[in-house]
């Protein structure tokens, strides 16, 4: 169970957003919806745990994550704006080093496998990711879906880059995270479509946040 | 089914990405390593070859190039890591954030300083510098590169995200490098002229010991603020 309190953001003087309450149980995804610069990312950031907001708490289980942090840590995958691969390494290699950070040891069939569920085969994999396209790269990035098993996604525009193909493989990770294995979703997403697109698979959207 | 691997495998995990990325951009860890041997190698072709005033300048001469060296190579060291997302993906690791930049400032020193460390003796050749003085310059270095680059890591930390950090970073740093590149000339100095060297040994493996216990503390602190 995540929660916050009263939480509110403030980049310099501006005050982005406030008194925002939330609270995901199990199964449940929270969508939030907004213009650019309303300050989505900034409230999956503060959800992460690496920015510490301006005001409020963020509680998970009912202790605040900045007393639990290890354990929090340990459930959560963060997956920002960016993709954090190394251009120079391959697709395996990043995903290798990736899930070393989370302190799991993967094997190169773990890893294959993952990839080979986002449609990412062959020569593909073995390439140094800047020869990748955008949408490659974004997907070698959610393949940690695939790969770590987590209890609460944050992700930051996932859908971005993705082809139709790829947004079916997300949503149906998506569904299953929820509905099969009753865990915990944030998501942003500026594109409609792809609201429409998980509301339709998970027939109903838990909590719509909009700024 | 994966298994779970403990705080220093995942230590090891970072030196060896690290290690792998710096032997993929070949040119831009050799960039600091060329500068080095050019900077050591001009001064005796520019001075010519009088014997005494070689061996005086050469323990300065190498000091400061390999101080300039590691500076150069410092701007990528957690610059590279915050552009591409990889430095939220450290901070959110299981492992502190302070060991990893300690994983971080080991295998900066191995593409860095190691290597130097390694020239030096050939290069102190051209210096006519005596066996015993060689040997010292190569202990003196051993010791004192891992403080350049522990203390260096807070000059990069706190210059991550910020174009052309390379001056800002020597700024900062220099003045507190300074000590060390006064102990590293006067123990090769002194071992040139027959005087006791240790003493200077001893206080740039306590300045070494102390500069890798704290600085990875301040860094990780600086790269906390950048990431807030």
């Amino acid at each position: 169970m995540l929660s916050t309190h009263e939480l509110s953001c403030q980049r310099g003087r501006q005050q982005l957003w406030s008194h925002l309450n939330l609270s995901i149980a199990p199964g449940e995804i929270a969508f939030i919806k907004g213009a650019n610069g309303s300050g989505k990312s900034s409230l999956l950031r503060i959800l992460a745990g690496l920015s510490s907001p301006y005001d409020g708490e963020i509680c998970w289980h009912g202790h605040d994550i900045r007393k639990c942090s290890d354990t929090y840590r340990a459930e959560l995958l963060y997956i920002g704006h960016q993709t954090p691969l190394k251009h120079e390494l391959s697709a395996i290699e990043n995903l290798l080093s990736l899930t070393q950070l989370h302190g799991l040891q993967a094997s190169l069939e773990e890893i294959t496998k993952a990839l080979s569920i986002w449609e990412l085969q062959g020569k593909t994999i073995g390439l140094a990711t800047k020869q990748l396209s955008q949408g490659q790269k974004q997907r070698v990035s959610l393949a940690q879906l695939s790969l770590l098993k987590k209890s609460v996604w944050i992700l930051d525009e996932p859908f971005n880059s993705l082809d139709a193909a790829g947004s079916r493989i997300l949503s149906q990770h998506l569904e299953e995270h929820l509905l099969t294995h009753k865990k915990m979703v944030v998501i942003t997403s500026h594109v409609h479509e792809n609201a429409a697109q998980i509301a339709a698979s998970l027939s109903q959207i838990e909590q719509l946040i909009q700024f | 089914m994966m298994h779970t691997i403990s705080s220093s495998a995942i230590l090891l995990a970072i030196i060896r990405r690290d290690l792998t990325l710096a032997l993929r951009r070949g040119s831009d860890t050799c960039g600091a390593i060329f500068f080095f041997v050019l900077v050591v190698s001009l001064f005796p072709l520019a001075l010519g070859s009088e014997t005494k005033l070689l061996q005086q300048i050469a323990p300065g001469v190498i000091w400061v190039a390999a101080l300039l060296a590691v500076m150069l190579s410092l701007s990528r060291l957690f610059n590279d890591d915050f552009q591409d997302g990889v430095l939220e993906q450290l901070a959110l690791s299981k492992c502190p954030l302070e060991l990893i930049v300690f994983a971080k400032t080991i295998a900066h020193w191995c593409y860095t300083g190691c290597v130097l460390l390694l020239l030096s003796p050939i290069l102190a050749l051209q210096f006519n510098l005596p066996s015993q003085s060689i040997e010292v310059l190569f202990l003196a270095l051993l010791i004192g590169t891992p403080c350049l680059s522990s203390i260096g890591s807070i000059g990069a930390a706190l210059t991550v995200g910020i174009k052309s950090s390379g001056a800002l970073i020597s700024l900062l740093i220099l003045p507190l490098l300074i000590p060390v590149l006064i102990l590293g000339t006067l123990a090769v100095d002194a071992a040139t002229n027959d005087l006791p060297y240790w003493l200077y040994l001893y206080l740039l493996i306590a300045m070494s010991l102390l500069a890798s216990f704290f600085a990875p503390l301040a860094s990780a602190a600086a790269l906390r603020i950048v990431l807030d």
